[in-house]
């Protein structure tokens, strides 16, 4: 049996409904003739609704329609950084983020003449939220931070940050990839403004889901204009949430597999979900750290992180190790530099990248034993160049 | 847990508003009939309308305006379909909590709360065009209200463009007069 440990990439396998609700949207909603075309809409607006509703509660959002779809939190990202944003603004954002907010910020420096504050994180990628504070200009008009990296699994003081975002009245972007479902986010108690979220990792849904929370009063020029739905005679994109963000065809099938999914996690419970992942988290660490040959990157604890371990093993290309993982063992890990280049620097390991477990759901203490079998298995051997 | 006296409301039909496009009116069908429930609406909602006789009972939620029948309901100016759907949740919460707790809310039969001049000026065309032989739309909204003057004599108000205001205007009318 393979082992999948790539869940911070995209989690899997996903709960059974998840698969059965997008397959049920295509057959008994998307091709059911017995139904007027009007009705079928009608119900399919009515799914999409149901996931809105279940993600709005699961980040207690109190008003449904904030809560805005997308394909990826990359789009999300986009759409948040692009339409807040303008000609001479400043940004505060970290030295642990991923390229979905870097490169679009980097865009805007050389299109927009926006100038970035990337504040420096430690070696296991902690940020101190008064480097926020002391970063903070007249013309500072967006903070966008990671909620957790995916190299190192750190997670970021939001509530602190968004506290001082808060007092200074600057809209808080938050980039919940490697948290959503899997640590408990609440946008209000987080002083969360813009909650950038993407259904198919932690939220357990299908690829080419996401979303954006976008507190009421922040004002975000569209990325996109088009169709809305209904038979609206406006020439304009409408003004109201979310038929303002969602132009054109939405993915209707891939929104009731997001709605079962967060459903799911609703159910099980965020606590819990995160309790099991803990708990793999810190059996993982705890062996890994026993094995001589082997360099741990991000929090030695197992306090203030998620599931994402970073590792290297003697000298050896991550590359090649994590090549090695698959075909001799059955090991699927990532391994690079994760999309995530400044990470990479903050942490020094620039040069090489590292091998990156993703824990999930759905993985074992077995599956972490595979893995520490097959890592002493390769240092005893040495067997790679 | 008790049993929900409403479980489901459905969209039936939906078009934009004719005087305001942005918006949308629309009806929905209850899968419950809720006339019981209704004299005791008129009692916790604070600015209902109740026609025992109709039965009907109509109310505005924030800007939106809401009638109530016994298996099916209108609603106008709704944002759009999220809105509606959510305003829907709220309703059978709302509904459905009432009925829970019908023991200690004391059923109000009476008609109560008739709109305000304000409020009933601002459904109407407002045209200020004195068609209706008063000198603005103010006045005959005032009028309406104190019995003195018919709604059949706004013109403007019967023209394809006000549907949906008048429909709502008569439901109004037919509630508290
Ligand atoms: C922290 C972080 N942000 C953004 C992304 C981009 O996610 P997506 O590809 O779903 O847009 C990822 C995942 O690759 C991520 O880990």
């Amino acid at each position: 049996m393979p082992v999948y440990l790539d869940n911070a990439a995209t989690s899997f396998p996903k709960p059974e409904v998840v698969y059965r609700a997008a397959d049920e949207f295509m057959r008994a909603v998307g091709v059911n003739a017995g139904r007027g075309a009007y009705k079928q809409a009608l119900e399919a607006d009515r799914i999409i609704y149901e996931t809105r509703r279940n993600v709005a509660k699961l980040f207690n959002v109190k008003d449904v329609s904030r809560v805005v779809f997308t394909f990826n939190i990359t789009d999300s990202l986009n759409l948040a950084v692009k339409g807040i944003l303008n000609p001479g603004d400043h940004v505060i954002t970290s030295s642990m983020e991923h390229n979905a907010v870097w490169r679009p910020l980097k865009v805007l420096e050389e299109e927009r003449g926006i100038s970035i504050t990337a504040v420096h994180c430690d070696v296991e990628g902690n940020l101190d939220p008064l480097k926020v504070k002391n970063a903070l200009t007249e013309k500072t008009k967006l903070v966008v931070l990671i909620h957790a990296s995916n190299v190192t699994g750190t997670v970021m003081p939001i509530a602190e940050v968004g506290a001082i975002a808060r007092e200074n009245n600057i809209p808080f972007l938050v980039d919940s990839a490697q948290t959503a479902g899997l640590y408990p986010i609440d946008v209000e108690t987080m002083n969360i403004d813009l909650l950038a979220f993407t259904g198919h990792k932690g939220l357990m849904g299908p690829m080419g889901t996401g979303g954006l929370y976008i507190r009421e009063g922040i004002s975000i020029k569209p990325l996109k204009e088009g169709g809305t739905g209904g038979d609206s005679i406006l020439e304009h994109q409408p003004d109201s949430l979310p038929d303002r963000y969602e132009a054109g065809t939405p993915n209707v099938s891939g929104i009731a597999g997001l709605g079962r999914a967060v459903k799911f996690i609703l159910d099980e419970g965020v606590e819990k979900i995160h309790n099991k992942e803990a708990a793999l988290t810190g059996y993982a660490l705890h062996k890994l750290s026993g094995i001589d040959g082997i360099t741990l990157y991000g929090p030695k604890d197992n306090i203030n992180r998620v599931g994402v371990i970073s590792l290297n093993i003697m000298d050896l290309n991550p590359q090649k190790a994590g090549h090695v993982l698959d075909e001799k063992y059955g090991i699927m890990v990532r391994a690079g530099l994760h999309c995530a280049p400044c990470a990479h620097r903050t942490i020094g390991t620039i040069d090489r990248g590292t091998i990156r477990i993703g824990l999930g759901y759905f993985n074992t203490q077995e599956d972490i034993d595979c893995l520490l079998e097959a890592v002493k298995d390769i240092i005893k051997n040495k067997d790679i160049q | 847990m008790f049993a929900l006296l409403l479980n489901d409301i459905n969209i039936t039909f939906m078009e934009p508003c004719i005087a305001e496009p942005e918006k949308i009116r629309l009806k929905a069908e209850m899968s419950d009939d809720i006339t019981d429930v209704m004299p005791y609406l008129n009692a916790v909602i604070g600015n209902a309308i109740f026609n025992k006789n109709a039965p009907l009972i109509t109310f505005t939620k924030e800007f939106r305006l809401i009638v109530l029948y016994p298996k099916k309901l209108t609603m106008a100016k709704v944002v759009n379909q999220t809105d509606a759907l959510q305003i829907f949740d709220w309703l059978k919460d709302l509904i459905n909590e009432t009925w829970d707790k019908r023991d200690t809310i004391t059923p109000n039969y009476e008609k109560k709360h008739k709109p305000t001049v304000p409020q009933f000026y601002g459904w109407l065309p407002k045209t200020n065009c004195k068609e209706c032989g008063e000198a603005n739309c103010f006045a005959f909204a005032a009028k309406i209200l104190q019995g003195q003057q018919r709604i059949e004599n706004c013109k403007p108000l019967f023209t394809p463009e006000y549907a949906d205001a008048r429909e709502t205007i008569t439901e109004v009318l037919t509630a508290i007069m």
